[in-house]
Formats: C-alpha cells, sequence, structure tokens
C-alpha cells in the first residue's frame, strides 16, 4: 500500500524553503567545463495529446495497490529476525517513486508498441525489483555514511547494527536477483544486473576529490547518473525490451528515465540545502557534512574560489561546514541547479514525446513538473 | 572493548578462512595441485579484472591505514593474498573437475561449441567457477564488517572501525555487483536465479554465526545436529551444491547430472566442515588448547549426548573468568565422550555420500581428482 506519497509531492507552503525552487528562470550560464546540457527544445515545442491530463499518482495507483505485499513475498526468509530488517523499509511509506515511473513508462509504451495498454506479469515485476534494488542499496548507503536516520524513523544500522544491515542489503539484492531471472528474459537479466554494478561504481566515485574543476563537474554528474539515473532508466529500458523489438524505442524509455532520473537527484542535492530537516526525514547539509560537495556548491564555487581548496579536503576543517552553507545561500548555485534540473526534465520530456499519445505518456510529461517542485 | 566478542570474532574468521586448508597439508596440497594440472588453470580463479580494477586497488591502498587496527577486514585482506594458493578457490576448482568429468553437452547449442571448450570446459563454465568465487570472497568481507556500538568507548578507535567498515561494505559490494554482471553474461536465467538463491542461503547462513558464538546460551545456539547442518549447509554448502548443479545447467546436461552434482557440493562441504571443525580433537592430547567454536560439529554432537543441563554444568566447570573459557578443560570434557566419534561418523558419512554422487559420471582423471577431494575430507 503506497497511500501517502502524493502528500511529499503537493507543494505545502513551508517556511523552511528558503529558495523557491520553481518559477525561477536565470540566465542560462555556461556550465562549468562547457558541459553538454540537453537542449531546451522541448520547453518551447511541447506537445500534449487531447486527453485530460492525469495525476501520474492516481493513474499508477492501480498497478502498484499490492507492491509492498508483493515485494514481502519475494523475500522468503526463515529466521523472524533477519525477515523483520528486510521488511523494515518496505512499510508502504515510501514514495514508491522508480516503481511509479516504470509502471507508468510501461503502459505508455505497450500503448505505443500495440494499442492496448495492458501491464505485462514482467514489466510489473520490473516495477518490484527497481524499488528492491534502491531499497538494498539504501540499506547499504545508511552504513557507509553513519546515517541513523531515514524517512523520518531509525535506520536499520542504527538499530540493529552494522553487521546485519549490511547482510539484509545482501539479502534483499539477492530477492530481487531471482525475481528479475524468474522474468525469463537474458537481456533484461543484463539490463538491471548493469545497475547494480553502476551503483557500487558511483559510491566509489564518490570517495575521490578532483583538482580540476571541469573534471568535477563531469565526475558529478557521471556519479550522480550511475547512483541515481541508471536504476531509473534502466528499469525504464527493460519494460520497453519486454514489449517492442525496436532499439528506437527502448532509447526513448532510457533517455527518459536517465534524464529524469539526474533531474531527480540534482533537486534532491538542492533540498540539502534548502529544505529543513524535519521536513526531508534527513538532517539538511548532509551532504556537505559527509563530505560531498554537490551541484550548488559546484556552482557557488565558480562564484567564490574559496570553496575550493574546502570540497578538496572534503569540508574536515573546524567551520568548513558552515562555512561553505553560507558561501552557497549566498552564490546563485541553488538557482544553477535547479535550472540544470529543468534542462535535463525538458530533454525527458522531449524523448516521451517521441511516443505515441497516451493518458500515462501524459503523465510520464507531467511527473517532470513534479520532480522539479517536490519539496522533500 | 569487548575481549570475548573481538576475539571470538577472530576465531570465526580463522576458521572461515582455513577452509579446505586445514587437512594435513602434504596431502592436501598434493590433490589440490593434481586438480589444477587436470583443469588447466595452475593460478588463482579470482577474476584478474575485478582485482585489478581502479575500485579495489582503491581500497587496497585504503585497507593499509588499518594496520594496527582490529578490524577483521585487515585479516580478510591477509588471508586473501596469503592463502589464496591452491586453498582459497577450491570451489571454483570443484566446478571446473566436475564440468569436465561430465563432459561435452550432448544437446547442439550455438554457446556449446566443442571447439571452444579449454581442457574440457566450457568458458561458460569457466565464468561459473569465477563468480562462486566472488560470490564466496564477498562475504568473506561481508561478514567482517563490525557493529560501531561496541566501539564506542574508545573514540580513535570508533573512526578506525568506521572507515574499515566503510571500505569492507564497499569491496564486497563490488564484488557482488561484479559477480551479478557475471551471472547475466552467462545468458541463462535458471543459473541466474539458482546463484541468487545461495546468495540468499550464504546471507542466511551467515547471519546468525557470530550470535551463536557466544559462550552463553542463546536463543542462536544450535540444539542438534540437524540443525547444525541445516545451518551449515546454509553457510558452507548451498553456494558449491548450488554452482555444480549450474555448472551441469550451463553445458545442458540431464536434470540427473544436475541432481548428482549438486549433491556431491553439498555432501563434500558438510564432510568437510566437520573435518575441519574435528581438527582441534583428533590427535594427540596435552598442551594448552586453543579456542574452538562452542557450535562446531563435535561439540554439538557432545552437547546433544550430555544434554542441556550437565553441559551447562561443564561450561560453568571452565569459566576461569566470567568471560574467559578455560578451553583445555572443555576440551577434556568432551574428548571423554562419544561426540568426537560421532563427528568423525558424519563426517565420514558425507564423504562417502559425495564419492557416492560422482560414480555416474564416467570415469576420467577429473572424476578421480573429485574422488581423492572427497576421501581427503574423510582422512582423519
Amino acid at each position: 500500500m503506497a497511500v501517502p506519497w502524493s502528500h511529499c509531492w503537493r507543494r505545502s507552503l513551508t517556511n523552511c524553503t528558503k529558495t523557491r525552487l520553481c518559477g525561477y528562470t536565470p540566465s542560462p550560464r555556461r556550465l562549468p567545463g562547457g558541459l553538454v546540457v540537453p537542449s531546451p527544445a522541448g520547453r518551447s515545442g511541447r506537445i500534449h495529446s487531447d486527453t485530460k491530463l492525469k495525476d501520474p499518482f492516481s493513474l499508477a495507483q492501480k498497478d502498484l495497490t499490492h507492491l509492498y505485499e508483493d515485494i514481502k513475498k519475494e523475500l522468503f526468509v526463515s529466521g523472524p529476525e533477519l525477515r523483520s530488517l528486510c521488511d523494515y523499509y518496505f512499510d508502504g511509506k515510501g514514495k514508491a517513486f522508480r516503481p511509479m515511473v516504470v509502471v507508468l513508462m510501461a503502459r505508455a509504451i505497450n500503448v505505443h508498441s500495440n494499442n492496448k495498454g495492458d501491464l505485462l506479469p514482467g514489466q510489473r515485476s520490473v516495477a518490484m525489483i527497481s524499488e528492491m534494488i534502491h531499497t538494498a542499496s539504501l540499506v547499504h548507503d545508511d552504513v557507509i555514511d553513519g546515517s541513523d536516520q531515514r524517512r523520518g524513523k531509525s535506520t536499520i544500522n542504527d538499530l540493529w547494527g552494522e553487521r546485519k544491515a549490511i547482510l539484509a542489503g545482501d539479502f534483499i539484492l539477492s530477492a530481487a536477483s531471482m525475481a528479475l531471472a524468474r522474468i525469463g528474459n537474458t537481456t533484461v537479466v543484463s539490463v538491471l544486473s548493469q545497475v547494480v554494478e553502476d551503483l557500487v561504481r558511483g559510491e566509489f566515485m564518490q570517495m575521490g576529490s578532483k583538482e580540476n574543476e571541469n573534471e568535477r563537474f563531469k565526475l558529478y554528474l557521471d556519479k550522480t547518473f550511475k547512483k541515481t539515473a541508471s536504476l531509473i532508466a534502466n528499469s525504464c529500458r527493460a519494460v520497453s525490451i519486454l514489449v517492442n523489438s525496436d532499439p528506437d524505442v527502448h532509447e526513448i524509455a532510457f533517455q527518459y528515465g536517465k534524464n529524469v532520473g539526474i533531474a531527480f537527484q540534482l533537486v534532491d542535492d538542492v533540498l540539502d540545502f534548502t529544505a529543513c530537516a524535519a521536513h526531508l526525514g534527513k538532517p539538511s547539509a548532509a551532504d556537505l557534512k559527509l563530505g560531498l560537495a554537490t551541484g550548488p556548491v559546484l556552482f557557488a564555487c565558480q562564484q567564490f574560489p574559496e570553496l575550493h581548496s574546502m570540497i578538496m579536503r572534503r569540508f574536515t576543517s573546524q567551520g568548513d561546514v558552515e562555512q561553505a552553507w553560507e558561501y552557497v545561500i549566498q552564490s546563485d548555485g541553488v538557482q544553477q541547479t535547479s535550472y540544470l534540473a529543468r534542462r535535463y526534465c525538458d530533454e525527458a520530456v522531449r524523448q516521451v514525446s517521441r511516443l505515441r499519445p497516451s493518458p500515462e505518456r501524459d503523465a510520464l510529461i507531467r511527473l517532470t513538473e513534479m520532480v522539479l517542485t517536490r519539496d522533500k | 572493548m569487548l575481549p570475548v566478542c573481538s576475539r571470538l570474532a577472530r576465531v570465526g574468521t580463522a576458521r572461515t578462512l582455513s577452509l579446505f586448508s586445514s587437512t594435513a597439508p602434504s596431502n592436501w596440497s598434493k590433490v589440490v595441485s593434481e586438480a589444477e594440472r587436470i583443469v588447466g588453470y595452475p593460478t588463482s580463479f579470482m577474476s584478474l579484472r575485478c582485482l585489478l580494477s581502479d575500485e579495489l586497488s582503491n581500497v587496497a591502498m585504503h585497507v593499509r591505514r588499518l594496520v594496527g587496527t582490529d578490524h577483521p577486514l585487515l585479516d580478510t585482506a591477509r588471508g586473501l593474498v596469503y592463502d589464496s594458493r591452491s586453498h582459497l578457490q577450491m570451489r571454483g576448482l570443484v566446478v571446473l573437475l566436475l564440468s569436465k568429468a561430465a563432459g561435452p553437452s550432448s544437446q547442439p547449442a550455438p554457446d556449446l561449441q566443442a571447439q571452444d571448450m579449454v581442457s574440457g570446459i566450457y568458458p561458460s563454465q569457466r565464468n561459473l567457477a569465477e563468480i562462486a568465487e566472488l560470490i564466496h570472497t564477498a562475504f568473506l568481507v561481508h561478514r567482517g564488517v563490525v557493529n560501531l556500538k561496541d566501539w564506542t568507548t574508545a573514540r580513535g578507535q570508533l573512526k578506525d572501525m568506521q572507515f574499515g567498515n566503510k571500505m569492507a561494505v564497499l569491496s564486497g559490494d563490488f564484488l557482488l555487483a561484479n559477480a551479478c554482471t557475471g551471472l547475466a553474461q552467462l545468458n541463462n536465467t535458471k543459473v541466474v536465479e539458482l546463484i541468487s538463491s545461495a546468495i540468499g542461503d550464504l546471507v542466511q547462513g551467515v547471519y546468525y554465526e557470530n550470535s551463536s558464538n557466544l559462550q552463553d546460551h542463546n536463543p542462536g545456539d544450535i540444539l542438534d545436529m540437524d540443525a547444525w547442518e541445516e545451518q551449515t549447509f546454509l553457510s558452507h554448502g548451498a553456494l558449491l551444491a548450488k554452482s555444480c548443479q549450474a555448472a551441469m545447467e550451463l553445458a545442458k546436461h540431464q536434470p540427473e547430472s544436475q541432481r548428482l552434482a549438486y549433491k556431491y557440493g553439498k555432501h563434500l562441504s558438510l564432510g568437510h566442515q566437520l573435518h575441519t571443525d574435528l581438527q582441534p580433537f583428533v590427535g594427540s592430547g596435552g598442551g594448552e588448547r586453543s579456542a574452538f567454536s562452542l557450535n562446531s560439529g563435535p561439540v554439538v554432537f557432545h552437547r546433544h549426548i550430555v544434554g542441556r543441563d550437565k553441559w551447562q554444568q561443564q561450561l560453568e566447570e571452565a569459566k576461569k573468568f566470567p568471560d574467559h573459557l578455560d578451553y583445555s578443560k572443555l576440551w577434556a570434557a568432551i574428548k571423554s565422550e562419544r561426540g568426537v566419534s560421532s563427528a568423525v561418523d558424519l563426517c565420514r558419512y558425507h564423504g562417502n555420500k559425495a564419492l557416492e554422487a560422482i560414480q555416474a559420471f564416467p570415469p576420467s582423471e577429473a572424476r578421480s581428482a573429485l574422488e581423492n577431494i572427497a576421501g581427503a575430507v574423510t582422512k582423519l
């Protein structure tokens, strides 16, 4: 049951939002490293079908009603303690963002391919597996980052210790991998196994800092793809492979997922500076405290070169975190990052607009707007 | 500091690393090097691609920071380097020997061309052997993650432990991720499902491992041999058994061959674990006894024979201090009963079952090597 998710997205006005993220369009500035950002073609030439725009959440709801029950069925364990660890985050309180994108994409591609929108069992499995892989990686991330809070409750490592948390993550991954194999499609297995590798490589990339500013930005976006977007992109590709044999269609699905995924993470990185701790379900400035320089910091570094040495020492000196925070707030790093997120969403829209019109396709278009305006 | 826990954790690690290596060295080394010759693979099966990757080089560099700390990752890494020659990679070796013993596929398939075989083994089977080793190593690393709350008293140590954990999680995940992509490349979803389920088995086996290593009675205690076999199969047998079965599936051998290969792997693992567990109890008495696991095969047999109350009493008598056991005393108590001989019998039983399972394969050098391995397990 994924009832409360839609609440997260409704833009409630909260005092703690320091900067409005939407509606702000700074003059496009050259990005560090002469970065190629997707063209904003979709902005002006957006094509919508005539069907009344539907809320992506209610549209996906019918396919996701039993999502968490089904995931729990996959987690077949004998020991009661391990069982409760594995079930811990599948409590229906997550946003289930990934499964939602996956089922909408699946139905949009099904309409595009054969005029019938019915979800195939394998496609539903991919939606479920995407949430399982995501959760397994969260459990490990919390140990790596030493987090004690997630989604407003204590983390598994905080309650049961690091050793058991790691094993629970491994177990969820093995269950996801079994479910994946049972779909019976070797290409789909390959596509989603790539995600697991990307997740780890992304985590490794986060360990180092680059001296060169251009390289640093490239590394940041590359890391963002691997740690966040790859799962969404490849899950979208997988549901497309299951119904359609045209590689161009798979590519549309992949590109939509990739661009939305990167935008999603960019907004996440912005929220780390703009949302208050209670609202986000985790402490703010968490990334700085972990030594990570995300989009807002990298942009701010262009205006405040003092940030450079702090980035290199990963904000470890006394007062670094507070100082860096101030620089970011004074700079237009937050706005620039939001603007970049918008450009990625525009590209996602451009891609998915190539599919034949359907309520689900339009929901995917609307979803990009919600990614930009979410506040938690 | 938790002296008992950390010491026991180290006992646990040592036990794990000595897997397949504790037999009388000369005899065992001979069996292994002969087997390596047969599969045409003189050196490590561990993926070089993995070991030489930027990611693991990075970890290796960082692990140096752990020198002088108590983080188990250090021991694990040391074990991988010094123990890798011939001993640690038995799973891969057995998978290759079985692949060769079963011979070429009887079914024509584009990815099963006879000319692609090297030393009578398909490339996919070699990849599978490597994947089994990757998974095994990943768990050696992950089971060494420590609970930070046990270290909160010493500030400096806590930082080391945090760092060690981070490295352990990342490198274990890296090995598992490589196993995942490697599995996907085998292009056989049955094999992906089978090996993925073995990962799940391993987790379940390892999960309750340490809690039951503590001396005091606790819910994790293994009460009888059935429970011991079940637990040992999960933590030490499932990966080998299922890898053996998967090797047959990759060559499209009949379900009956798959069943027998699974059986060989299962009984060999159980026999081998008993063999390892028996090491402290065979040979001459006298001298200071080093620590042994209270959930090892012979001890569980003993506990079952003498009953809960008497065992509790023996434990009390062996307690010098609240958290220190006199293992020599406990050893003598165990030796005086039939627990050890029962464990020896069970070890032979499993060795023989393994032998029995491969009799259906045609006689060959590879089959003889598998027989020798099963035979070495029963020699005590």
